[in-house]
């Protein structure tokens, strides 16, 4: 940059950014998170039709049965293996407020024909699918050091659960081998015990069965399946064959296998094991399942089951198909045909052409064979092995490449798409650095530029912010520092006001003896640090830690009484504060009263809510008096807000204060108008233990801004981007985590007497982003703070700088910094996202993270756009009132 | 520029000290330290990992009287305080280096509660031991010292080295060591303050190594000047 950048040039030069961005995020997200047209519902009787016909032709099934089914999991991650379906991220995001799996499953379809499930092992089952179990005993999966304990609290339940008759279906979840592999991988010494162990129950559970059987009390099928294979080190999660590799095995089919070979070499996917038991066991496919029923565990059946089970499989692929592919390929397509036996226009034909037409065509093949092969069987004519063959093969055949396709379909990614969106966003992320390293160069190197970027000596603070960021970036690509990405926050925004600490008292002058400015630093860096410790110990958050003590937890426990105390306090102060805040600049005008006043009914009016209505909490939506209630805070405290933002400018005036200190004066009011407001509203809105989090969030802001104006020798920049990373640290604090469980939806409807997606939604977002709002927020205030202070210094040296170079470096910062750690964080997260996209948990870990991340990105562009636009205003009307007085002075 | 050749530290007489003499310093201070750790393995067979308060209560109280006889010996105007006083000034000293260090482990998320709080009151105090102990030793209450020594990053003299550089290394290597803490590795050494502990120690090793060849090289480059 030769020149110094216009104020409008800057402008557009961000806003072409922030376009850049949007356009490039949602391409990236449109590519990365295809909208699969899954199907809804759950699959009924409907399954045991052909969906190419409308007209039911009731074939009542005699379906297969075996009487139980033992499931021997080792191991579930996967939710493959019981709807057959291969997840679609934002099906679960749209689902964040349960963790329960609403997909059409096999167990819930076992639930509908009213089998009595019993769960041993991991609590996650529990977690997916409430309600279903009739008995249970989960065990945390967490203890991974434990190996014994979590399968032995498994088996001790065996001998009760096989000697009884009531249940149907027994899950065994055995996770021990499992964290076997994780302490001391694959070659273990605990491993051999660990197997033989493992080896026994299925040996005891098979001897059962055997005697059941032999006892004539039906049938028993065991099948023993692992979810994941695991790495020489004993870890999974990538993507490689000895990690992906799993076992499958089926017991008790009553086929005797001469052959082991074959059995050994049979090759089936995840996916497949969800049709082959629904099929076994006569309950409807679920629905979006793309795996095929394996081959081989239907020999034991006849021939007429095995081609209707296949037959039941293609009609549900095919309804899934039906979903993707334009209606008009299946014309053509007379399903009288097979009614009535009327298809002699039909032939068997070589399927080629492209992939759509060829899936329709093996089908159509599939489907006449196996018509064939049944009016031959009615007719009894001979040649009815041969075409029962050729049918098994055709169906085979079909349901082979209907699995690929439909299963490439849910996985594949447009490379273009993908690619052009994260482009775009480096060319804007490029754009705001830029942008952000001219005016730092402008504003650092005022006098007359030399090539001395390189010779600019960083402080101690901007090193540390910018390794921050470095660090944050980095530990981005593993998937427990996302999960617990708090801590970075919390460690490293402590670091920062202990090196703020340092810093401080590096500058302390013994010679001067102790001045009150120095004390009033060092109180307020005290206060930094004792809040910000309080805010990490009020929630546990994260995913690993969770179940440590923390003051939350701590409250709920001794009793209510205590929110309610602190719920008490935190409003007083919040109010308190907010009235001090508005006394410091020291003008009584009547605007400000007025604001005081609004201020103080607000709060009045929340403390009564809090008081009357908040114990209960989960009726308020029907409850009349607390929605009006509600609706008039909501509309004071937006009044409140948006009046000081529109009137302050107007009414300041002060003949002996320049321009800029009016203007600056008008700013931290509105802005201390505006985090009073927001801290206001978060008390009625969010948890009442969250009340003593937005307290210490505000005393943090008050702090900084105390530390800014009292000569504080830390650069702007620094300090911006300082109330930005304890924003992002405030939002952990307030019970945020990366994963969606963690956001607070019954707040979401407070105020809203009908159910609006929209409005639910805005509310549900400025919940979540309650702490980062708040200091995009404090940023106006800041900029008033600083006008105010350099007033009193400079005013001579900007007297005849025009409006626009103010704005530019008075304002440049405040937005440039937010929205280039964002920028970058944005990017360097959209790059860790591609490159994990074979990762295990690339939906249940990275892609929650992607979604907060694009959240962050439109809570900075809000507040942003707020400071900018509020601003801009105060310093157009301020100059305006001025030069028209100046005018009217020199006309009179 | 001669002294190098006294081989006792503990003869040379107020604040003055060659490379070498510090050499031997720090040769003392880490085989105490290794005694401590030798001590705690074979006469309580314990280690940081099985019992950690008792093993850090074992290290400090090994090695505080060791950096403490001493850093004494380099107290800072020997005229007016006695030797003894300077032992009692650092008895004062560990205990408030080690409030000062057990707030800034807290500050930084330190865990606070009544199972953890031994192990913060014995990793605080072996903390103040590397950190704050010699620097009493050495100053007493001299503040502007203190001041321009920690605050300024001023050291003037190989003592002053010797005090600075390995008290900033213990705490930048316990900072450091605090980063595998919430990870899911899934290893006993990640409780609190057992890598914490493992980083101070490294760091206060490789602060003495730096601030050793700190001092060689700056001899070299005194006798250089004067030359």
């Amino acid at each position: 940059m030769t020149t110094a950048m216009t104020c409008t040039r800057l402008t557009i030069f961000t806003v072409a950014g922030i376009f850049l961005q949007i356009i490039g995020l949602s391409i990236f997200v449109f590519g990365f998170f295809p909208v699969k047209p899954t199907l809804s519902g759950i699959s009924g009787s409907e399954s045991y039709r052909d969906p190419l016909c409308d007209s039911s032709s009731n074939s009542n099934e005699s379906e297969l049965h075996s009487d139980k089914l033992r499931l021997h999991y080792q191991e579930l991650s996967g939710i493959a293996m019981v709807s057959g379906a291969i997840g679609g991220f934002l099906d679960v995001a749209f689902n964040f407020n349960t963790q329960a799996f609403l997909e059409d499953n096999l167990l819930g379809q076992f639930f509908r024909i009213g089998w009595k499930m019993v769960m041993l092992g991991d609590e996650t089952w529990l977690k997916l699918f409430p309600g279903l179990f009739m008995r249970h005993d989960g065990v945390s999966s967490f203890f991974v050091k434990d190996t014994v304990q979590v399968d032995r609290n498994v088996s001790r339940h065996l001998p009760d659960e096989l000697n009884s008759d009531d249940w149907n279906f027994l899950i065994l979840h055995y996770l021990g081998l499992d964290h076997v592999g994780h302490t001391g991988g694959r070659n273990s010494p605990l491993m051999a015990g660990k197997l033989k162990e493992m080896d026994d129950i299925v040996r005891t559970m098979h001897l059962i069965a055997v005697m059941d059987r032999n006892h004539d009390q039906g049938q028993t099928l065991l099948v023993v399946v692992s979810d994941h294979g695991m790495t020489d080190n004993g870890n999974h999660g990538g993507s490689s064959y000895e990690e992906t590799d799993s076992l499958m095995l089926f017991i008790g089919l009553g086929s005797n296998f001469s052959d082991y070979g074959a059995t050994i070499n049979n090759v089936a996917f995840q996916v497949d094991l969800a049709p082959t038991l629904a099929l076994l066991f006569g309950v409807p496919i679920p629905k979006n399942n793309v795996g095929v029923v394996v081959p081989g565990t239907l020999s034991s059946l006849g021939d007429y089951e095995q081609l209707r089970a296949l037959e039941l499989n293609s009609w549900q692929l095919l309804r899934l198909m039906q979903a993707q592919i334009p209606s008009s390929l299946f014309e053509g397509f007379s399903c009288n045909c097979f009614v009535d036996g009327i298809c002699e226009g039909l032939d068997i034909s070589e399927c080629s052409g492209d992939k759509e037409k060829q899936l329709i065509c093996l089908f159509r093949n599939a489907a006449l064979l196996h018509h064939i092969w049944k009016s031959k069987k009615l007719t009894k004519s001979s040649g009815a092995v041969e075409d029962f063959s050729g049918a098994l093969d055709a169906y085979n055949a079909f349901l082979k490449t209907a699995s690929e396709w439909l299963a490439s379909k849910t996985t594949e990614k447009p490379v273009f798409l993908l690619g052009l969106g994260l482009s775009a966003m480096l060319l804007s992320c490029i754009v705001c650095a830029t942008l952000f390293l001219s005016l730092f160069k402008e504003v650092y190197h005022e006098p007359k530029d030399r090539v001395c970027s390189l010779s600019y000596r960083l402080n101690l603070e901007e090193v540390f912010i910018f390794a921050l960021l470095l660090i944050l970036v980095i530990s981005m690509g593993s998937s427990s520092m996302v999960e617990e990405e708090h801590y970075i926050w919390h460690f490293m925004l402590s670091t920062f006001h202990l090196l703020i600490l340092f810093k401080t008292a590096k500058l302390f002058d013994f010679s001067k003896g102790r001045n009150i400015v120095g004390d009033y630093k060092a109180v307020s860096i005290f206060l930094l640090l004792i809040s910000g410790r309080l805010l990490r110990g009020w929630h546990q958050g994260g995913v690993n830690w969770t179940y440590l003590p923390d003051i939350s937890k701590w409250l709920e426990q001794v009793g209510s009484g205590y929110v309610k105390w602190i719920q008490l306090i935190s409003n007083f102060l919040v109010i308190g504060l907010g009235l001090f805040t508005l006394s410091r600049t020291g003008s009584k005008r009547k605007s400000v009263c007025v604001l005081a006043l609004g201020f103080l009914t607000c709060g009045f009016l929340v403390l009564l809510h809090t008081g009357r209505y908040q114990d209960e909490m989960f009726g308020v939506s029907t409850d009349f008096g607390a929605t009006v209630l509600v609706k008039v805070i909501y509309l004071l405290l937006f009044i409140s807000a948006i009046g000081a933002a529109l009137v302050l400018p107007w009414s300041m005036l002060n003949k002996d204060k320049s321009v800029l200190a009016e203007a600056g004066d008008c700013l931290y009011l509105i802005g201390s108008a505006y985090i009073i407001c927001w801290c206001l509203l978060h008390l009625l809105l969010q948890q009442p233990i969250n009340s003593g989090p937005i307290l210490l969030l505000l005393i943090q802001i008050l702090a900084i801004s105390c530390l800014s104006s009292n000569d504080f020798q830390v650069n702007e920049w620094v300090e911006i981007a300082a109330l930005y990373y304890m924003g992002m640290a405030g939002h952990f604090s307030l019970g945020n985590s990366n994963t969606l469980a963690t956001i607070d939806v019954a707040g979401a409807f407070i105020g809203i007497s009908s159910h609006s997606t929209i409005l639910s939604g805005i509310l549900m977002f400025m919940i979540t982003y309650a702490s980062p709002m708040l200091f995009l927020l404090s940023l106006v205030m800041y900029v008033g703070a600083k006008l105010r202070n350099q007033s009193h210094s400079t005013i001579s040296t900007h007297r005849e700088t025009s409006l626009g170079q103010i704005l530019k470096l008075k304002l440049g910062f405040p937005c440039l910094v937010p929205l280039c750690i964002n920028s970058i964080l944005l990017t360097a997260y959209t790059v860790v996202l591609l490159l994990m996209r074979n990762h295990l948990f690339v939906w249940s870990v990275f892609s929650p993270k992607y979604l907060y991340v694009c959240a962050t990105t439109l809570c900075t562009y809000i507040g942003v756009c707020i400071v900018a636009v509020t601003v801009t205003y105060a310093f157009f009307v301020t100059t305006f009132r001025r030069s028209n007085r100046t005018t009217r002075h020199d006309n009179s | 520029m001669k002294e190098g050749k006294k081989k006792k530290p503990e003869t040379s007489i107020g604040e003055s000290i060659s490379a070498l003499g510090a050499f031997f310093v720090y040769l003392i201070t880490g085989l105490f330290l290794a005694v401590g750790f030798w001590v705690v393995r074979d006469k309580y067979s314990v280690d940081l990992i099985s019992d950690p308060s008792l093993t850090l209560r074992l290290l400090w109280m090994i090695e505080f009287p060791i950096v403490v006889i001493i850093f004494s010996l380099f107290r800072s105007n020997p005229k007016k305080c006695s030797y003894f006083r300077a032992v009692g000034r650092s008895i004062v000293g560990l205990i408030s280096g080690a409030i000062i260090n057990a707030l800034g482990a807290v500050s930084l998320g330190a865990p606070v509660g009544m199972q953890s709080l031994p192990k913060t009151v014995h990793w605080s105090f072996l903390m103040s031991v590397f950190t704050v102990v010699p620097a009493t030793a050495v100053f007493g209450a001299s503040w502007t010292n203190w001041h321009r020594v920690f605050a300024s990053l001023k050291p003037t003299g190989n003592i002053e080295y010797m005090i600075l550089i390995p008290a900033y290394g213990a705490i930048i290597g316990g900072w450091f060591g605090a980063w595998p803490m919430p990870l899911d590795w899934e290893r006993p050494w990640q409780e609190w303050p057992i890598c914490v502990c493992y980083g101070a120690i490294g760091g206060y090793i490789v602060g003495q190594l730096v601030s050793l060849s700190l001092m060689i090289f700056l001899r070299k480059h005194k006798n250089l000047k004067l030359a």
